[in-house]
């Protein structure tokens, strides 16, 4: 390149010089000359306002113009203005580098690397240009296809998430690499335990044969491969008819079969994962590209997109696996649901049989129940009703549906409640308690009743109500009431001609209204004595009635026991002495709680059938011993005794032993009745001990008063 | 000392075994009425050392009888005692209540009606 004096501008004295001197080195620098010429770069000559000196070849190509047309052209014009380049500094002494945007004569941008080394001649500075546009685009579109890829990538990957079903995954993948890759087949193929395989999934352009579901032989894809695989091994084969790529003869006539030229495989492993523990990965399959058309070099890039692809299917076969185990709990889960959902509904079943048994049963007894004239209830331990038979609606006018639920005293009034109080308590703390009450019937009449109230205890023992049966006993009052009348009125109308009657045998008797006969006298005695047994008996007939209706308050207070005994022992000390019998009364100091004329009449009772029933010589005990809580009385004899089978029944009304014998000593066959009366009604009891042809003994308790 | 004895009952068998047991045992004089209206008459007129009056009495009862005797001052310091055939410890003590002398239970021996009334009334 040879600076040319027509080609220079208005020129100064010191450029001339430097010319001069340049020429002078012209003939050392010819060898240097066509290397400029023919230099890649752009490398051009400029003078201090930038325009253009001298340029080789590749700088008049690169600013599209001839050499001549160039020169004394300034280099702004061809600085692409858009290009945010700042503008090169040609006063500087220092060499700057640094990158250009240029646009030439034809329009054509241009990337260029430039570097201006300042005043290489005098006014004449040194640019050397480098096309860099090729290589830019290069990178540009490196990143392109990069941003495409991870873009396919991410796709492809969402497309796969999108599915639990593996199918769905499977064939997605192939779909999607066979889209991508443009290769005429792709496939998976599942390795099966047994060495063999399996296509279970292929997309495969229509021009060529389908591989899906075929079985392939061990001999295809050798153990020793699986291990190669499973380690992650690529193959890329770009031909496989070329020796190079290493295929076996057998395996080259076996893709022939499918026009396979070219292939491109790519493990997919299982990363087993059992009960927490990972064991090492293990082949499931491949995925394999088929190019059938020709050859095919496999770029990275495909590669990698296969190897990302079937990573992807790992996770999907890690995750099926996870969903099939869950598959599996689900199932037997279900399964053990199912179990319990049937033994639930057999259970319900069982229920509902055991609630209609419940139901029919309940009915039945609301049917009898509602069928007895009579009160039937269930009362809780809050004295609500639970249960009320219809006489309750027959007798109180008031439906189940008022008494259920409401409060005793709700049904019954509270002076009526007041009467049942005690009763009511008595129950709810366990006792079964029967008593009479008087209640008003929604009609208005009076009733008499008889209750029973029995408490409803649970396993615990405790308390949870009562069961309550009441039913009318008016007319039976009635009667009673009657009986009781009548036996009062007999009794006072006998006693008025009996007194006559006694007297006026007792005047008879004394022989001062004429003497009878020795058989007249025995007469006048056994009228006598007859009166005399007729008037205990109408006293003993009236006693009991009074103490068996009631109508007898005793009168107890505190006594002690040797005061009565003393007392009945004198008052009968009489009757001893005529039986010729021993009376001994050993009196002890006991307090007892008792009305003193009953047990009066009780202990002479006792003592005087001891008596009586003693022969000349006996004795008769009367004693008295403290028991828990009570005083033990007891009357013994040495008589003839009682038989066992007699033992109960003498306490019954008209039961004596050997009645005509009874009689002939005057008894009235009720002294022991009332004798067990009046000790009941203190709270006593009273027995017989007898051992036949030794005597008897009658004892009886009453209670004793606590200190 | 004879004393004077008036029986009132509506039974004549009663006023008849008094009056024959009374006689016979201790020799008294024996009045008679056979209701309380003639008895508190009698009372009135003959002054009776005691009167046996029967509870039970159509008309005008031994009670009531007692109540008008207590009313009238000729008869109410005579003492009265009540014959009866209720022979119950509180009917007694009700009796008693009323003011009377003493009470005596049917069925009674009539000779044995001296004895009890010198008893009774302390003679």
């Amino acid at each position: 390149m040879a600076p040319r004096s027509s080609h220079q501008p208005a020129s100064t004295q010191k450029g001339k010089n430097k010319i001069r001197s340049a020429s002078t080195r012209r003939s050392r620098k010819r060898l240097l000359q066509p290397l400029l010429e023919y230099a890649q770069d752009a490398i051009a000559l400029v003078d201090d306002a930038g325009c253009f000196l001298d340029a080789n070849l590749a700088a008049c190509q690169l600013f599209g113009l001839s050499r001549q047309a160039l020169l004394g052209r300034p280099l702004l014009d061809f600085i692409d203005a858009g290009g945010g380049h700042e503008g090169l500094n040609l006063q500087t002494s220092q060499r700057q580098i640094g990158e250009l945007r240029l646009v030439n004569s034809r329009h054509v941008f241009s990337e260029v690397e430039y570097s201006l080394t300042p005043a290489v001649l005098p006014h004449g500075h040194l640019l050397v240009l480098r096309d860099i546009s090729r290589r830019k685009a290069a990178i540009e579109d490196e990143l392109q296809r990069q941003r495409q890829r991870v873009e396919l990538f991410s796709e492809v990957t969402l497309k796969i998430r999108q599915s639990l079903q593996l199918k769905e995954i499977l064939h997605t993948t192939v779909t999607e690499v066979q889209r991508i890759l443009r290769a005429d087949r792709v496939l998976i193929y599942q390795v099966l335990p047994n060495g063999t395989g399996k296509t279970i999934s292929e997309a495969v352009l229509p021009n060529y044969p389908t591989i899906l579901d075929m079985e392939f032989p061990e001999e295809v894809f050798p153990e020793e491969y699986h291990q190669l695989y499973a380690q992650g091994r690529v193959r890329a084969i770009t031909d496989v008819h070329n020796p190079a790529a290493g295929l076996s003869e057998c395996l080259v006539d076996f893709v022939d079969q499918f026009d396979i030229k070219a292939k491109l495989i790519v493990p997919i492993v299982q990363n087993l994962n059992h009960n927490g523990s990972t064991s090492p990965n293990q082949l499931w399959g491949l995925l394999i590209a088929h190019q059938c058309r020709n050859p095919r070099h496999w770029v990275d890039f495909e590669l990698e997109l296969m190897q990302q692809l079937a990573d992807q299917i790992s996770i999907a076969l890690a995750q099926a696996q996870l969903l099939e185990r869950l598959e599996e709990i689900v199932e037997v889960r279900t399964a053990e649901l199912q179990d319990v959902n049937r033994s639930l509904k057999q259970e319900i079943n069982d229920r509902e049989h055991a609630e209609a048994a419940l139901r029919q049963s309940e009915e039945q007894l609301r049917l009898i129940t509602n069928a007895l004239p009579v009160l039937i209830a269930y009362v809780d331990n809050q004295q609500q009703y639970r249960f009320n038979n219809n006489a309750y609606f027959d007798w109180l006018g008031k439906s189940p549906g008022e008494i259920y639920g409401a409060h005793l005293q709700h049904v019954w009034g509270a002076a009526c409640y007041q009467r049942m109080r005690f009763y009511v308590d008595s129950a709810l703390s366990g006792h079964t308690v029967t008593y009479e009450n008087e209640i008003t019937l929604a009609n208005g009449n009076q009733r008499s009743v008889d209750v029973t109230y029995v408490p409803h205890l649970d396993d615990q023992n405790t308390v949870k109500g009562f069961f309550a049966l009441t039913s009318d006993i008016s007319d039976r009052k009635a009667i009673e009431r009657m009986k009781d009348e009548f036996i009062s009125v007999v009794s006072h109308e006998l006693r008025t001609p009996l007194t006559s009657l006694h007297s006026a045998l007792k005047i008879l008797a004394t022989g001062r209204l004429g003497s009878l006969s020795t058989d007249g006298q025995q007469m006048l005695g056994i009228a006598d004595e007859s009166t005399e047994r007729l008037v205990r008996l109408v006293n003993n007939v009236l006693d009991l009635q009074r103490i068996e209706s009631g109508k007898v308050i005793m009168d107890r207070q505190a006594h002690n026991a040797a005061d009565f005994m003393v007392q009945a022992a004198e008052a009968m000390q009489a009757m001893a002495q005529q039986h010729e019998v021993t009376l001994i009364a050993q009196p002890q100091d006991l307090m007892i709680w008792a009305d003193a004329d009953y047990i009066l009449q009780a202990l002479t009772n006792l003592l005087s059938n001891a008596i009586k029933f003693s022969t000349p010589g006996d004795t008769v005990w009367l004693t008295a011993e403290a028991g828990q809580d009570e005083a033990i009385f007891r009357v013994r004899d040495e008589g003839q005794g009682i038989p066992a089978d007699h033992l109960e029944r003498i306490f019954e009304r008209f039961q004596q032993v050997d009645s005509s014998d009874s009689r002939k000593k005057g008894g009235t066959g009720l002294g022991l009745t009332i004798c067990r009366k009046i000790i009941e009604q203190h709270g006593g009891r009273i027995w017989a001990e007898s051992t036949l042809g030794h005597g008897s003994t009658f004892s009886f308790t009453l209670p004793t008063l606590k200190e | 000392m004879t004393k004077r004895i008036l029986i009132i009952d509506d039974e004549e068998t009663i006023q008849t075994v008094v009056q024959f047991g009374i006689q016979m045992a201790a020799g008294w004089e024996v009045l008679t009425a056979s209701s309380g209206l003639t008895g508190i008459q009698t009372a009135q007129t003959e002054k009776p050392d005691v009167i046996l009056l029967d509870v039970m009495m159509p008309d005008m009862d031994g009670i009531t009888t007692f109540k008008k005797l207590q009313t009238h001052p000729a008869t109410e310091q005579i003492p009265v005692i009540l014959l009866t055939a209720k022979a119950q410890t509180a009917e007694k003590r009700q009796f008693n209540d009323l003011g009377v002398s003493g009470v005596i239970t049917k069925p009674f021996n009539s000779l044995d009606l001296p004895e009890q009334i010198t008893r009774i009334l302390h003679w």
